[in-house]
């Protein structure tokens, strides 16, 4: 066995307390071995803890589970997979144990508990009904304060894959040049971007002139499984921008043309110059502790011609999306559900990604249930309780039942922000909650 | 996991779907494709014949496994044995017998970054490296290929002309390269748009297959002849190597009507070919003339088509002109981000695409 190679570590338990400190020892374990420092570890751990037991009480006790900790380099996750067959699987919404009656039940529990120790939780549903639920903790980097002289040329300009070193002179130029929240907080940890890197999840290019100087760069990642999601370009050569930045977006383009990638997004920070080679998406807003909230528009483009399909809408949502892909020019054939008295059962659940440092919570439907409005509402007030200020709500239009909670959502203070071609089954639309209490 | 990595990781061609549903979905009356390179005369008139007489009582019975017949229609057009040309369901098809033939796990492929697909779609889809050489001024980079060239390296795919770009290497940059290359490595030639081309120092491959055994040429019938419906495709070397291609190939997957229209074709003696690059000439000007005008730069050499560079997403450009019922390609799949292809066709369509041009260009 290749021990470089084993990024995925696996234990097959059954849910019962009786086993937690193997679980618990496994991930610790796991962790230490992946690089995480010990306060980091005993987060996962205590996360661990509070979601095995959850699991164990309410959710799928006595059921087989597989508890997998991998190493994504710059992170440890640990993957709680079970069949989600005949089990309480609305105990797995964030805000389960919140009462819809009365406000003094807002005490957390469980999964809510366990978010507030890591940086990242999530819950999906997997292929042949398998429930896979994530806790992520990130490992710790020191920043980098120095600064690097400015590249005054941008002749010969030429773009390459960068190494572990020129990655950081990357995240250093970048941190320089670029002041949050106008990049993102990991360009701020050389180290860490070095890690993103080398675990694969993102690529680099950087664009360098005749003297080998590095004077822009770009970053990109799969966000789901057809759409690509860049950071950047950013130019350390501002006089040179316009031509630092179409480099590095052909080379981009070039890395990704003939991958499974269907479209390229840019949520933040797009040069004005390349913003003619985009579509604007629309505006969502961001809000970060103690700052006006920042209103950002997301740029889109496809890879490849759109095929034109059919969405699925409901209620004063249709308009909108007619409107939209109109401007879009996207071809959809826009159908609404429609309520024939159907008998509606069961407990829906939401699942609920979570990113506690920046105060953001993107929740997608997983199950249909017949208490959308309560479910809604009971996330909301959590939510809210628990400080997050971006609440995002995404509903895939190509499954017809997300439609169902369309006008729950817009009844709830929703609003439509932008629809993201190709991101999911077909396209995804994203809500964003807005505090009516806020200006 | 059952499926290998290389495959799951493939995204499958997406083909547009049929010009009906396109239109519906568009809300367009007429749709004219300007975006795979067909030929808006069609097929010569012989093989408009044969089409149009094919019995349907030969719709039971299963093709000549080989094409026998036109591969010696074929054989005596370029003088060589019929034993040297392997027929296939389009060039596509051959692409595939080759790679299968030569290459194996740990091997790699050398092309072009910005030519035809398929050469690096196969060899990514059958785990084998495709290494991609930038083009330099829109040409294939002889000099980087070679270097790029390893042990490993079992055949290196030169598209000439280049489609999208329509440059060519001569008579001269060929024969260097193959020499450089030497005889161990099998170079295919794709001559696909071979009959557009009238170049006074274009090379034919077919000719140098004497001299270097290690050539492999292909020809189709999608676009000068105006058979892409039928699917027919051929290739060309020497004797033993089309003998080794031959144990990939899976025999009668060319249909009867293929095999007998593609020999009509070759027997055309209406002068279709002259009277499709008059048609793409008189377009190319008027194009040139048009695009010009809208200070919008091209890239057009040889071949039936031009590459227009867009001031934005091409992608775009793509949904709104099939609002205004023009099919043309984006070029971003192609590694050309805010560019297009566009094919050079009838007068009229040309028409129709630059007044759609000019309309969404000022949207």
């Amino acid at each position: 066995m290749n021990t470089d190679n084993m990024r995925t570590l696996t234990l097959g338990i059954s849910a019962s307390e009786h086993y937690l400190p193997v679980v618990t020892s496994f991930v610790e374990s796991a962790a230490m071995v992946f690089g995480l420092k010990k306060e980091e570890y005993l987060r996962l751990s205590l996360a661990t803890e509070e979601i095995f037991i959850y699991l164990c009480n309410f959710v799928c006790p006595g059921k087989l589970l597989d508890v997998e900790c991998f190493n994504g380099f710059y992170y440890t996750r640990v993957l709680f997979r079970f069949s989600a067959t005949e089990m309480n699987l609305s105990g797995l919404n964030i805000a389960s144990n919140i009462s819809y009656e009365r406000d003094s039940d807002l005490e957390a529990m469980g999964l809510s508990i366990a978010s507030r120790s890591i940086d990242y939780l999530n819950v999906i549903v997997e292929k042949n009904n398998r429930i896979c639920l994530t806790v992520t903790k990130e490992k710790v980097y020191p920043a980098h304060q120095e600064k690097l002289p400015a590249p005054l040329i941008a002749e010969n300009l030429f773009t390459e894959v960068p190494d572990a070193e020129m990655l950081k002179c990357l995240a250093i130029l970048t941190a320089q040049y670029y002041f949050l929240p106008y990049r993102p907080s990991f360009f701020t940890y050389p180290g860490k971007l070095v890690d993103m890197v080398s675990g694969g999840e993102y690529s680099a290019i950087v664009a360098k002139n005749r003297k080998k100087e590095i004077v822009g760069g770009i970053l990109f990642c799969y966000r789901t499984e057809k759409i690509v999601q860049c950071f950047g370009p950013y130019c350390f050569c501002r006089e040179q921008e316009k031509a630092i930045s179409a480099a590095l977006l052909d080379a981009c383009i070039g890395r990704i043309a003939r991958t499974r990638a269907l479209g390229l997004l840019s949520l933040w920070g797009l040069p004005e110059s390349l913003q003619n080679n985009f579509e604007a998406l629309g505006t969502l807003r961001y809000h970060e502790e103690g700052k006006t909230p920042m209103d950002e528009v997301s740029f889109y483009r496809l890879l490849h011609e759109d095929p034109g399909f059919e969405v699925w809408s409901s209620g004063g949502i249709t308009d909108y999306l007619r409107r939209e892909y109109r401007r879009l020019a996207l071809a959809r054939d826009v159908r609404t559900i429609r309520d024939m008295g159907e008998t509606r059962l069961g407990t829906s659940l939401f699942s609920a990604e979570v990113y506690r440092d920046q105060l953001t919570v993107t929740l997608r439907p997983l199950l249909a249930g017949d208490d959308y409005a309560a479910n809604v509402d009971r996330h909301i007030r959590f939510l809210r309780k628990e400080n997050f200020r971006n609440i995002y709500f995404e509903l895939d239009l190509g499954v017809s039942w997300h439609a169902e909670l369309m006008d729950v959502l817009t009844a709830n203070h929703f609003k439509p922000g932008i629809i993201l071609p190709f991101a999911g089954k077909s396209d995804l639309l994203i809500f964003q909650y807005y505090d009516e209490t806020e200006s | 996991m059952l499926v290998p990595a290389y495959v799951r990781e493939f995204e499958p061609y997406i083909p547009s779907k049929p010009d009906q549903e396109l239109m519906k979905l568009y809300g367009c009356e007429r749709l004219y494709r300007l975006n795979n390179n067909e030929n808006p005369l069609g097929p010569p008139p012989g093989a408009q014949e044969v089409i149009r007489r094919f019995s349907p009582s030969k719709g039971s019975v299963y093709p000549s496994g080989d094409s026998y017949y036109l591969r010696r229609e074929i054989a005596a057009l370029h003088n060589i044995d019929p034993d040297q040309i392997l027929v296939g369901n389009g060039a596509n098809e051959v692409i595939t017998f080759v790679i299968k033939a030569f290459c194996e796990k740990g091997d790699n492929i050398i092309t072009a970054d910005k030519t035809f697909a398929v050469y690096e779609w196969v060899a990514t889809f059958s785990g084998i490296e495709a290494r991609v050489v930038p083009l330099v001024e829109e040409r294939f980079d002889d000099r980087e290929m070679l270097r790029k060239m390893d042990a490993n390296t079992k055949i290196v795919f030169i598209c000439n002309p280049n489609n999208p770009t329509g440059t060519y290497w001569s008579q001269e940059v060929l024969i260097n390269f193959l020499d450089a290359v030497g005889g161990n490595r099998i170079v295919v030639i794709d001559e696909a748009y071979f009959e557009f081309v009238e170049a006074g120092d274009f090379p034919n491959g077919v000719t140098l297959l004497a001299d270097y055994p290690n050539v492999v040429v292909f020809r189709t019938f999608s676009k000068m002849y105006g058979l892409a419906a039928l699917r027919i495709g051929y290739l060309m070397g020497d004797i033993n190597v089309v003998d080794m291609i031959r144990r990939t190939c899976v025999v009668y997957s060319v249909n009867a009507l293929a095999q007998e229209a593609a020999r009509a074709a070759l027997r055309d003696d209406t002068n279709h070919i002259q009277r499709t690059r008059d048609l793409v000439g008189k377009s190319k000007e008027f194009l040139r003339e048009e695009l010009a005008g809208m200070n919008l730069s091209v890239i057009a050499n040889e071949g039936n088509y031009i590459i227009i560079k867009l001031p934005g997403s091409d992608t775009l450009a793509y949904r709104k002109l099939m609002y205004e019922g023009i099919m043309i390609r984006p070029m971003t799949g192609f590694r050309y981000p805010n560019h297009i292809r566009v094919t050079l066709a009838q007068m009229e369509a040309m028409e129709a695409f630059i007044a759609a041009l000019k309309k969404i260009l000022k949207t």
